[in-house]
């Protein structure tokens, strides 16, 4: 990514981080629901397969940008991270853990409701990879999606 | 800055400009990220002790003529403010 990108990025609003952050947590699971009940319908295979990519691409987008706003100081790979960058960190990662077991809890809940109604859960690959897909893509980048979610604007320039 | 916490107001964009330091020249003499210096300025980061020690003696003043817990008042009111009447 060039430095005129990498620079924008930095200067995001606070305002328009926190939308990108949000598409970027709900894109995959809207992408997930919105297959699933494609797959039910008769629609041809391709189409719902092209729907499902232009979601997760939608996603994958401010996913990225988040990612890339906060990665530096988030991994540490950043040359110099001053009191405020280690206490901002600090911040994102209590966030991530806080954020993390809501959605865990929440997924117990929802798959125990589920089976105690008299459902079924089979567990095989198709059940398996979006649950699969969501810890590998979202658990590293959740610290800097939150770091992306917490900081105010930085001050202009003087 | 997290909501509970209290903030803590200070003069740095006086006294930096007073100098005729930049952010980034402040930084670089405190060995902080220029966007700390914003932040503090904006009252939206509060400095450990040890930094905002660092920046009273980088200045040569008080701490307490940087910092305070309340707002402050222009320098230049401080310094031309009237003494208190003298008890008869």
């Amino acid at each position: 990514m060039s430095t005129t990108t990498t620079s924008k990025i930095e200067y995001l609003p606070r305002s328009r981080r926190r939308t990108l952050v949000i598409i970027a947590l709900a894109g995959y699971p809207v992408a997930v629901a919105a297959l699933a009940a494609l797959k039910h319908t008769s629609l041809n295979r391709w189409l719902i397969l092209a729907l499902f990519l232009l979601l997760l691409l939608l996603t994958l987008a401010p996913l990225t940008v988040s990612y890339r706003y906060a990665r530096g100081r988030i991994d540490g790979r950043r040359t110099r991270l001053d009191e405020r960058d280690l206490a901002l960190r600090q911040q994102a990662y209590a966030l991530s853990h806080r954020v993390l077991t809501v959605i865990l809890i929440a997924a117990t809940a929802i798959t125990e409701i589920y089976l105690t109604s008299g459902n079924n859960l089979r567990l095989d690959a198709n059940t398996f990879w979006p649950a699969a897909m969501w810890v590998i893509v979202y658990l590293p980048a959740l610290p800097s999606l939150m770091l992306a979610w917490i900081e105010t604007d930085q001050p202009a320039d003087a | 800055m997290p909501d509970t916490q209290r903030r803590v107001h200070n003069r740095l964009a006086v006294l930096r400009t007073e100098r005729g330091l930049s952010r980034k020249q402040l930084a670089d003499k405190l060995g902080i990220n220029y966007q700390t210096i914003g932040y503090i300025e904006r009252g939206d980061y509060n400095p450990s002790l040890e930094l905002a020690l660092t920046i009273a003696e980088l200045f040569r003043l008080p701490i307490e003529a940087i910092f305070s817990l309340k707002p402050m008042t222009p320098l230049s009111e401080e310094i031309f403010r009237e003494p208190p009447a003298e008890p008869r």
